[in-house]
């Protein structure tokens, strides 16, 4: 098949500069004939060239080496996932983290929150997830990508403060428990609550254990105000 | 003192005095010897086969004939198998695959198991030529005195060569296509070093052969007239010379595949099988047995008097029986059956535009005989220079070199349209081993991965807090960091710089996530032993500039692209060197 399209295009498709193209062309080295800014030629031709010299034809790929990927998610987006529970019993760090998994509706199955259980007490052991201020962030220890759960976070509320060995000291009364598929998406969203957490503000509407559309409202509005503050 | 002494002994004759700075005079010396002993070796396999084909010549009357070249086949390939112990491989590729890729190394047995299972062969009848293992014995017997003197690889090959070349030229009496076989074919490329050592072993073989057997031309010919219009018909003959040559190439591989393919039994009972099919066409037809050097003289001399039909016939019988024959385990090779081939196919192209055209007044049928024969082996060889040298010598023919060496040209042109290498090339290529000098291939064939290891990485375990991260990383030079376990210290994954950049000034995050959380353990791994130019084809896919190599799960380091330029660079420089 005769095709005819720019310089340039070809060079984009072999990954090259246009400046070798016409180099290749202009030396014989390409079965390619040039008209001006465009250039001639039988695709299988180019092809079985560009097979012999290793070359690889790309047509469809912008250049990224990784598929494209999820785009990452919102805390609000994320938290809506996750459900905000509030009242979550136990009298220290295995129990809250029990009752939080049982209630959290998100995850599927005995089977699956008995394994994200353990995976969160895995990372408890390495270190407290308490990172000040009465807050936790668990989370399991590696991103588990094959449960199928999505990108989420569950804002656990404690019916009563415990000792959560945080970096502080303080107990902690609110869980922020952190479900990622992948390193980037845990990183991406415990970066975006971290930002929240250093405003004390949140803090303090946090301890008045907001309801339901208050706690979305309010999320909202700070969200948008740290991306354009950012 | 010991050293001293060793260093003197007859062992190590590139380490004389005399020698010591240049080897030029060595290899001219090793040369020879190389070239007088590869010529003894060609010369024991055509004396055998005239004894065996003698020999068996009272037996061809019988009914049971077929059987003969049946048992040669079995036999040859058992011998090859249970005695010698070698792989059932075509001679000349093997020969070019040492070179290329072992340095010229070669078993000592090679000198002679060809030898000995394509006598069996052929001699029994079968349909292929001596030529091929004489190539490898020589080749063999060139690269194990290499051996003896304790010559490094660049002398090996020259010697290597040297048995080639002598080789040639004892069997055919041939010096000139002994050498230019050898550039052309074996080692690939013009070398000033090389020729002369060379050139001298093909004048020894060729001495050896007028020895024995007296300086005689192998076909000679009558003296042709040869007019403008018979140059011209070379042209339509170089175009039937190549058709037969791309159909003879074909059927060798079909039937190779059919015989793999169809018959369930060990080696010895294919090749016994493509062995008994031969003898069948030689009941009827017993032009098509043996290498056929008989019948070419007589064509040459205008003494083969057979109808068109006949000839025609003729010309696919003997490509049938070369393809029974080689595609089904016998041993030899492809040379001199393509001479019987395009001898067949000149006369038959004479019968053709004499019947067309009665009223010119064409050459001689061994004029065209001539033309088909180098049109053939320049076709199936697609090596032109070696085609026309050839036929010159074999023939005496110096006065038809100008229509040789249009047909020779031509039917190489319009074979490489339909097959893209040389018959002898084809085998490697397919296994991505035919590495001719001085290209990518080459170059990269001979740097290892180990060579171009980069090991200033800075290993990080996988408990590690980012915080304590981010200090390694003010202090490395480096965007990738291996990750390993804590406990075994086996290689975990990596962690790219891009990917966490954005989130490394976190405090926060700094003191909440490890190290384990956000490294990519499903990152593309080498092995140090991995083929670099397999590397670098997974390097393009991928479109990295950067893999970890991992041993046994430790990792050792890592290898990039930027600095196999460099290693390239020098690599090349220093193969391209004289």
């Amino acid at each position: 098949m005769h095709v005819v399209m720019a310089i340039a295009e070809l060079a984009r498709i072999l990954n090259t500069a246009p400046g070798t193209i016409e180099r290749w062309i202009r030396q014989g080295r390409m079965p390619v004939r040039k008209k001006g800014d465009l250039c001639e030629f039988s695709r299988s031709a180019l092809e079985k060239w560009a097979d012999t010299n290793h070359m690889r034809l790309t047509v469809d790929l912008p250049g990224g080496k990784t598929p494209v990927e999820s785009p990452m998610d919102s805390l609000r987006d994320a938290m809506e996932r996750g459900g905000v529970i509030y009242d979550v019993q136990g009298h220290d760090v295995s129990e809250v983290l029990g009752s939080a998994v049982s209630r959290m509706d998100c995850i599927e199955g005995l089977e699956n929150k008995n394994r994200v259980l353990q995976s969160l007490m895995d990372r408890e052991e390495m270190m407290s997830t308490g990172i000040g201020k009465g807050v936790a962030v668990p989370h399991p220890r590696t991103p588990l990508p094959d449960m199928g759960i999505p990108a989420l976070i569950s804002p656990c509320f404690l019916e009563a403060p415990i000792d959560f060995n945080a970096l502080d000291r303080q107990p902690v009364f609110v869980l922020f428990v952190l479900m990622a598929p992948s390193a980037k998406h845990h990183l991406h969203l415990l970066a975006r609550l971290s930002f929240c957490l250093r405003n004390d503000d949140f803090i303090t509407f946090l301890r008045g254990r907001p309801g339901r559309e208050v706690f979305f409202a309010f999320m909202d509005e700070f969200e948008d105000g740290m991306l354009s503050g950012k | 003192m010991k050293s001293e002494k060793n260093q003197q002994s007859w062992r190590y004759p590139a380490r004389w005095q005399f020698f010591r700075f240049d080897d030029r005079l060595l290899l001219i010396v090793l040369g020879a010897v190389v070239g007088i002993v590869a010529g003894l070796a060609a010369l024991a396999l055509n004396m055998g086969l005239a004894a065996l084909l003698h020999f068996f010549q009272a037996w061809r009357a019988f009914w049971w004939s077929w059987l003969i070249p049946a048992g040669g086949a079995a036999l040859s390939a058992l011998f090859l198998l249970k005695i010698a112990k070698e792989e059932q491989g075509h001679c000349v590729p093997e020969v070019v695959d040492s070179v290329s890729r072992y340095g010229g190394r070669m078993r000592l047995r090679s000198s002679f198991s060809r030898l000995i299972s394509s006598c069996l062969t052929i001699g029994s009848g079968g349909s292929a030529g001596p030529e091929a293992p004489v190539v490898m014995s020589g080749a063999a017997i060139g690269s194990n005195i290499a051996r003896v003197f304790s010559l490094n690889d660049r002398q090996r090959v020259s010697l290597l060569g040297c048995g080639t070349a002598g080789a040639i030229a004892s069997i055919f009496n041939a010096p000139i296509a002994g050498l230019v076989f050898t550039i052309e074919v074996i080692i690939g490329e013009w070398s000033a070093r090389n020729i002369v050592p060379i050139a001298v072993a093909a004048v020894a073989g060729a001495q050896v052969s007028r020895f024995f057997r007296g300086d005689q031309i192998a076909f000679t010919h009558l003296q042709f007239s040869v007019d403008l219009i018979d140059i011209l018909a070379c042209l339509g003959l170089a175009v039937f010379a190549a058709a037969a040559s791309v159909l003879l190439t074909r059927a060798l591989r079909y039937s190779h595949q059919v015989s793999h393919r169809v018959v369930r039994l060990p080696l010895w009972g294919r090749a016994a099988v493509g062995g008994a099919a031969v003898g069948v066409i030689g009941l009827f037809l017993p032009d098509v047995l043996g290498e056929g050097y008989h019948v070419i003289a007589e064509i040459v001399e205008g003494a083969f008097m057979k109808g068109l039909g006949l000839i025609a016939l003729l010309v696919f019988a003997k490509i049938a029986a070369t393809s029974l024959t080689l595609g089904w385990g016998g041993s030899g090779g492809v040379f001199a059956p393509c001479l019987v081939i395009g001898s067949f196919t000149g006369l038959l192209y004479h019968h053709i535009i004499t019947a067309v055209w009665p009223s010119v007044s064409w050459a001689q049928g061994g004029f065209f005989a001539l033309m088909g024969m180098a049109g053939l082996v320049s076709g199936i060889l697609q090596a032109p220079l070696t085609g026309i040298f050839l036929i010159v010598e074999i023939t005496g023919g110096y006065d038809v070199i100008l229509p040789l060496i249009l047909v020779a040209a031509v039917a190489t042109s319009v074979c490489n349209a339909f097959e893209p290498a040389s018959y002898y090339y084809r085998d490697l290529m397919e296994k991505g081993h035919y590495r001719p000098p001085r290209t990518d291939a080459r170059v990269l064939a001979d740097i290892s991965v180990r060579e171009v290891l980069e090991t200033d990485c800075i290993v990080v375990p996988q408990s590690m807090k980012l915080g304590d991260f981010v200090a390694i990383v003010q202090k490395s030079h480096r965007n990738f960091f291996p990750v390993v376990d804590d406990a075994t210290g086996e290689f975990l994954g990596m962690i790219h710089l891009d990917d966490i950049r954005e989130y490394i000034f976190d405090p926060l995050l700094h003191e909440t996530v490890f190290l384990e959380q956000i490294t990519d353990t499903g990152v593309e791994t080498v092995d140090p032993d991995a083929d670099l130019t397999d590397v670098l084809d997974r390097m393009d896919a991928q479109r990295l500039f950067s893999m970890p190599v991992v041993a046994e799960k430790r990792f050792v380091g890592m290898i990039s692209k930027a600095t196999l330029l460099d290693k390239y660079r020098r690599e090349l420089m220093v193969q391209a060197q004289i």
